[in-house]
C-alpha cells in the first residue's frame, strides 16, 4: 500500500524560531480549505535545492496524518506538497 | 676446523593474527532508506516499509525495514511478491535528497573524530583512528562508537540507528558491524576472532559470494574457520590463483589490505524500460536522456571520456528462463569528449545492433581522464565551440535546476530521472 497524495497547496504556517539543530519549527498550518492542523512532531527537516534556490523540507505529523511542508527560502512561501493519512 | 654453515635466505614467517589494538571503525546505517523514511514519517515506525525506485508493483525493493525483513521481505524482491508475504507492506518511492542529507550529517559527525574518514557508499563509512591517535588519546574507541550512535539520534532523529563495528582492519570492522543488527556495536580482536568466525557461514563474509564459496569448497573449505586455517599458498595457488589469495590470508587475520582509493574509470547510468516491446524511437529518447545524465556525471568530475559502451537486456530466451539476455557494444573515439551530444551520437550508433525487444538499457563512458589541453587538435575550434555550449548549458542547469535545458528529443522522459548512486559517493 502507498498512502501518499502529492499536492502543491499554498498554506499559511505559524513557526517559532529558536536555536539548536532545528531553529525553525512549524507549529501550526492552515490549509486552503481553512482547516488548521497542529504539528505534534517534526520527523525530519532537510534542505534540497531547485537550481540555486534553497527549499527546506519539513516532514511533520499531527498524530493522525503525515505531511510534507516546503519552505522556499527565496520566495518566502510555504507549500503542502504531500499528505499520507490512510495507514 | 669446521666452518659455519652458510646462511640461507629464509622465507618470511607466516603472518599471524594481528594483535594490535583495534583502531578501525565501520559505521553502517541500518536499512538506511527505510529507516530514514520511518524517521521522516513517525507513523511508519514499527511498520513494514519498503523503498522502491518506481511507483509500480512490478519494481524491485531496494531497501526494506527490519519489520518487513522479519516477515520475509528481501531486497530485490518485487513489490507484488512482497505483498503476498506481508499484506500490510507500505511502499514508498525513494527520495534521494533526504538520503543525501542524512549521508552528509553522518559524514559530518564522523569527520568530527578523525581526518581519516572514507565513505564506502551512501550508507556506510570507515573511520581509521590508526593515524590519528591524538584524537582518541585517553578515550576508549568503544565509547566513541556509542557516542556516534547517540549523536546520530540527537542530530538526525530519534529513530535513526546504526551498526558500529571495530577491529584492526576494514574487513573485520565491517564483519563486526554485521554481527548484531540492528543498532549493534561489536569489536573483533585477536582474542575473539575464532569465536566470531565459528558462528558464521562462508557467504556471511564480505566478498565471498556464490562463486568464491564454490572455489573454497572445491579444496575442502566449508566454514570461515577452515578458511582462516588454510595456508597462504593454497589460497594463492589453488583457490584464487592470484595474489587475491594472499590478500585474503592477511585480511582474515586482521591485517589491512583494503586501504585503497580507486580512481574513477567509468561513469554510467542504466534504466529498466517501463513497457515491453517499446518502439526503437522511444528507446532512443530514453537512451538520449541517459547520455545527458552520463555527460553531467563525467563533467562534474572534471574529466573527459575516450569511449562509450551501451548495454541492453533483451527479452530473448536466456537458456534458463526469460531472464533477459545481456548484450553490449563499445566504441573508442579518436578525440576525448564529454558533451552529451558526442556521447549520444556514439551510443545511438551502437544501439542500432541491439537485440529488440529490450527490457533494460544503459550507457557508460570509459577511459576517463583529465582533459589534456596542452595538445593541439586538428578540430580545435570545433571542440572549443562545443565546450563553450556545454559549459553554458551546465551553468543554466546548475542555476535553475536539473534539466532546465536539455535536448528536445528527451521531452517527456522524466521517468528516467536520477536515482540513488549506490556504489560511489562521488556524486553525493
Amino acid at each position: 500500500m502507498n498512502d501518499e497524495v502529492f499536492l502543491n497547496e499554498r498554506i499559511q504556517v505559524l513557526c517559532s524560531f529558536g536555536s539548536g539543530l532545528n531553529p525553525c519549527v512549524p507549529r501550526r498550518f492552515r490549509r486552503a480549505s481553512g482547516r488548521e492542523i497542529d504539528v505534534t512532531e517534526i520527523g525530519l527537516r532537510h534542505p534540497t535545492v531547485n537550481g540555486r534556490r534553497m527549499v527546506h523540507v519539513f516532514d511533520v505529523t499531527d498524530g493522525m496524518a503525515d505531511y510534507r511542508l516546503e519552505f522556499d527560502s527565496e520566495r518566502l512561501t510555504w507549500h503542502l506538497t504531500r499528505e499520507g493519512d490512510r495507514l | 676446523m669446521r666452518s659455519e654453515p652458510p646462511r640461507v635466505a629464509r622465507l618470511e614467517p607466516e603472518v599471524g593474527i594481528n594483535r594490535a589494538i583495534p583502531t578501525v571503525m565501520h559505521i553502517d546505517l541500518n536499512s538506511c532508506f527505510a529507516t530514514v523514511e520511518q524517521q521522516a514519517r513517525p507513523r511508519l515506525r514499527g511498520r513494514p516499509v519498503a523503498v522502491i525506485n518506481r511507483r509500480t508493483e512490478h519494481t524491485m525493493i531496494i531497501t526494506a525495514s527490519y519489520e518487513a525483513k522479519a516477515m520475509g521481505v528481501k531486497l530485490g524482491m518485487r513489490v507484488r511478491d512482497a505483498k503476498k508475504l506481508c499484506p500490510d507492506l507500505v511502499w514508498l518511492e525513494s527520495d534521494p535528497p533526504k538520503y543525501r542529507y542524512v549521508y552528509h550529517k553522518l559524514l559530518g559527525i564522523m569527520n568530527d573524530y578523525s581526518a581519516h574518514v572514507r565513505m564506502r557508499s551512501i550508507d556506510e563509512g570507515v573511520i581509521d583512528f590508526g593515524d590519528t591517535t591524538g584524537a582518541i588519546a585517553g578515550r576508549d574507541i568503544v565509547d566513541i562508537g556509542h557516542e556516534i550512535k547517540q549523536r546520530l539520534r540527537d542530530e538526525v532523529g530519534s529513530a535513526m540507528r546504526c551498526n558500529v563495528g571495530i577491529s584492526t582492519n576494514r574487513f573485520l570492522a565491517k564483519t563486526a558491524a554485521g554481527l548484531h543488527k540492528p543498532d549493534g556495536l561489536d569489536v573483533i580482536t585477536h582474542e575473539n576472532l575464532r569465536d566470531v568466525f565459528a558462528g558464521m557461514q562462508l557467504e556471511d563474509l564480505t566478498g565471498i559470494a556464490h562463486r568464491n564459496r564454490q572455489r573454497l569448497e572445491q579444496v575442502g573449505i566449508y566454514t570461515p574457520l577452515e578458511f582462516l586455517d588454510a595456508d597462504e599458498e593454497t589460497l594463492r595457488r589453488v583457490v584464487f590463483k592470484s595474489v587475491d589469495g594472499t590478500a585474503w590470508y592477511s585480511r582474515l587475520r586482521g591485517w589491512e589490505v583494503d586501504k585503497r582509493d580507486f580512481p574513477l574509470r567509468t561513469a554510467g547510468r542504466q534504466y529498466v524500460l517501463e513497457s515491453y516491446a517499446m518502439k526503437p524511437e522511444d528507446v532512443l529518447k530514453r537512451l538520449h536522456h541517459l547520455a545527458e545524465a552520463v555527460g553531467r556525471k563525467v563533467r562534474s568530475q572534471g574529466l573527459v571520456a575516450r569511449g562509450v559502451q551501451v548495454h541492453a537486456r533483451s527479452y530473448e530466451h536466456a537458456g534458463r528462463g526469460w531472464n533477459g539476455a545481456y548484450w553490449h557494444a563499445r566504441q573508442m573515439a579518436s578525440v576525448p569528449f564529454s558533451s552529451d551530444q558526442a556521447i549520444y551520437e556514439i551510443a545511438k550508433q551502437l544501439m542500432e545492433r541491439a537485440p529488440y525487444p529490450l527490457k533494460e538499457i544503459g550507457v557508460t563512458c570509459y577511459e576517463l581522464t583529465p582533459p589534456d589541453d596542452t595538445q593541439l587538435h586538428l578540430f580545435g575550434d570545433q571542440l572549443a565551440h562545443e565546450r563553450a555550449v556545454v559549459s553554458a548549458m551546465d551553468a543554466i542547469n546548475d542555476t535553475w535546476g536539473e534539466r532546465t535545458i536539455h535536448s528536445a528529443d528527451t521531452l517527456g522522459t522524466d521517468m528516467v530521472k536520477a536515482k540513488i548512486p549506490f556504489g560511489s559517493t562521488r556524486y553525493l
